[in-house]
């Protein structure tokens, strides 16, 4: 682990009892400060694991991953409060309005008066909701939705941000306008950890990326230099359908 | 604290939200309470103040014993006694066809010349008694056999309830013994005034010299009449509260299947403040549930002829035993809704297991008609504590010490199945990989 290390994870482990192979294989990587890493990998390759393991979720089953230098065995409840979570699925109360999600989480961060009120306004004119925030989730479009579930996740301005997919399935503008957002927080200080199946995004958003398959790292670094290493592959998709395969995934 | 009432009114949010779930939430435990408090009372009460099940009866004796029966029957205001279908005098054939057919579920045929064959039986007793005591009447003999028995046809519709039918059975044999025992003693009476013409002995009636007094020993001053009412409120409503599970299970698997939980476990918030929120929420649903169910009892069922439920005065008593027991089903749903993985599994195991636990808690069959091994059973199930606490307050009076042994097992199965539930969500959070 070094001083830049925000995440530092060491022979990382996952067996899942009933299952015949390691989801997660001895994995070590450090994802440092300030930086946007993607988790890239098909379906079944250990992101999901990789990243609920991280969030505290659940255990592993060998290794050590320490958090803003907090064991994530001994220190959850600390790493709690300075990590912030976007799941894949819009994670909100379809029947409560935008201002009524976030209030709810915001509490739950801890957070309440003029201060949970000036960063939901603040977030929510930033994705251009302040007009939607009194009506019901459930009337959102999909864009909208996955806008108000990156604010859940921002409200007490975590220092490590986790991103599971979270551009999947929405319009040009609303992805763009995430994609921007991004790019702002990390200058702001927060480090990122980005999974999309969107290898393009990946390449222009991303720091450095690891690619994952079958519970190991098959590939690490920035995009660019990735590709500039592997001439034969024009791009970082390219790379990834040739380090990974072109059979489908279940 | 200010995250379980954020949670709290989170929850509240929700429910309020879909207002015509509340309202089903308040509204359809009271008419169920209603309505099968309603099924019971003119099915099964003895106290009924009109004529309930409808009686074929065939009356081929046309003579005093037949008629005494078909008046007694009537008397008794428990049957409706149906001689003719649209002027038709119902025969036995007719009689059997419709109970057959269970068009009738009872049928009663009083054979020709039972009262003929009955007086000749009674002649030929009091004729021994009478040469017993050296004072024979040859003519008391005349036309008597020995095997003059009456049978009286009774035809069941097999899908009459056994509890029902040895009731009826009872009812019969008793008002037949008293037409017997009338006609002995007339008889009698007759036969000594031959003897003694010069005392003009009048007819006397005979009385009854047993008379049957019930009393219910209760806490209170003024006691308590048992009536179907003090019984079935009661065991509705600890069924219709355990019922919350159903929603509130539904809550929770929700909450997962939207993804809230997943990120709520990544919050710094633990299980135990977002189950208590709901607990809390639900608590108050359950409460007023009761106590629109208990109104209910109060206040409906007399307008449909039925006698009103008492409830006593120990409403500290009533109101801690009515969270206690709300509690308890909140806890189990907690639990189902945490353990089951779909809706499907949820509605319908929580849906069966509360029928089970209120079939086996007493809710139905009281306890103490069960089995050694039922009885056993039964003080496991939490709708008999509950049900047992409220028949102790509307029923003995009792106070709440006397209660406190079924509140401390509810609020014991409250607390070890909410923990189970989070210990359980610990260990397994509610992710697929």
């Amino acid at each position: 682990m070094t001083a830049l290390s925000a995440i530092a994870i060491r022979e990382l482990t996952k067996f899942y009892k009933g299952s015949e192979e390691l989801a997660i294989d001895h994995i070590s990587l450090d994802i440092n400060k300030n930086e946007i890493f993607g988790l890239l990998g098909p379906n079944g390759a250990g992101k999901t694991t990789t990243i609920s393991i991280l969030c505290g979720l659940f255990p592993p089953t060998e290794g050590t991953v320490t958090i803003d230098r907090l064991d994530i065995r001994t220190d959850h409840e600390k790493i709690k409060h300075i990590i912030g979570i976007v799941p894949q699925e819009v994670a909100l109360y379809p029947t409560l309005t935008g201002f009524e999600n976030l209030r709810f989480f915001g509490n739950m961060y801890g957070l309440r008066g003029k201060l949970l009120k000036s960063r939901m306004d603040e977030y929510l004119s930033r994705f251009g909701l302040e007009k939607f925030a009194r009506k019901r989730v459930v009337t959102y479009s999909g864009g909208m939705k996955r806008r108000v579930n990156l604010i859940a996740g921002l409200l007490h301005k975590p220092k490590i941000l986790f991103l599971d997919e979270p551009t999947v399935g929405i319009d040009v503008q609303s992805r763009h306008v995430i994609l921007e957002f991004l790019r702002e927080l990390r200058e702001t200080g927060t480090t990122i950890i980005y999974t999309s199946h969107y290898m393009e995004e990946a390449e222009k958003l991303c720091d450095r990326v690891a690619i994952i398959d079958s519970g190991r790292i098959i590939a690490i670094g920035n995009p660019k230099e990735l590709v500039e290493k592997n001439p034969e592959f024009k791009n970082l998709e390219n790379l990834f359908l040739g380090l990974t395969g072109k059979d489908l995934r279940d | 604290m200010f995250k379980y009432f954020a949670a709290y009114r989170k929850e509240w949010l929700i429910l309020i939200r879909d207002p015509a779930g509340l309202v089903l939430l308040f509204l359809m435990p009271m008419v169920m309470v209603v309505v099968l408090s309603m099924v019971q009372e003119f099915g099964w009460s003895t106290v009924s103040r009109e004529p309930q099940v409808p009686v074929l009866f065939v009356n081929n004796d046309r003579d005093s014993v037949g008629d005494k029966f078909q008046t007694g029957l009537n008397e008794a205001r428990i049957f409706t006694l149906i001689s003719e279908i649209d002027s038709v005098p119902v025969t036995q054939e007719m009689a059997r066809q419709m109970v057959l057919e269970g068009t009738y579920q009872i049928a009663v045929v009083i054979p020709e010349r039972t009262s003929e064959r009955i007086r000749a039986k009674i002649r030929l007793l009091v004729n021994k008694t009478m040469t017993s005591l050296m004072m024979p009447d040859q003519d008391l003999l005349a036309g008597v056999t020995n095997n003059d028995s009456v049978e009286i046809l009774i035809y069941f519709d097999p899908a009459v309830r056994n509890s029902f039918r040895n009731a009826f059975l009872s009812a019969t044999k008793e008002f037949n013994a008293k037409i017997e025992s009338r006609m002995i003693f007339e008889t009698f009476q007759e036969e000594l005034r031959k003897y003694f013409p010069q005392f003009n002995m009048p007819i006397i009636d005979y009385e009854q010299s047993v008379y049957f007094t019930e009393i219910f020993p209760s806490g209170v001053e003024e006691e308590l009449l048992p009536s179907t009412t003090q019984h079935n409120v009661p065991s509705w409503a600890i069924f219709a509260m355990f019922f919350i599970v159903v929603p509130l299970t539904s809550s929770i698997i929700k909450e997962r299947d939207e993804g809230n939980l997943i990120r709520l476990m990544t919050i710094p918030v633990s299980y135990m403040t977002i189950f208590l929120a709901k607990v809390g929420v639900y608590l108050v649903i359950c409460f007023f549930q009761f106590v629109l169910m208990v109104l209910a009892g109060i206040y409906i069922l007399p307008l449909f002829n039925m006698p009103p439920l008492e409830i006593g005065t120990h409403y500290l008593a009533i109101a801690i035993l009515t969270i206690a027991s709300s509690l308890a089903a909140l806890g189990y749903g907690i639990l189902l809704g945490t353990l089951s993985k779909t809706h499907q599994q949820a509605a319908a195991f929580g849906a069966v297991s509360i029928v089970v636990m209120a079939a086996v808690g007493g809710l139905w069959v009281p306890v103490y008609l069960m089995g050694s091994v039922m009885k056993h059973v039964a003080t496991f199930s939490p709708l008999n504590w509950a049900h047992a606490g409220f028949l102790d307050i509307f029923l003995r009076g009792s106070t709440l010490k006397d209660i406190l042994p079924e509140l401390i097992k509810l609020f014991v199965f409250f607390t070890v199945t909410i923990s189970i539930a989070a210990i359980y969500r610990t260990i397994k959070p509610p992710i697929s990989t």
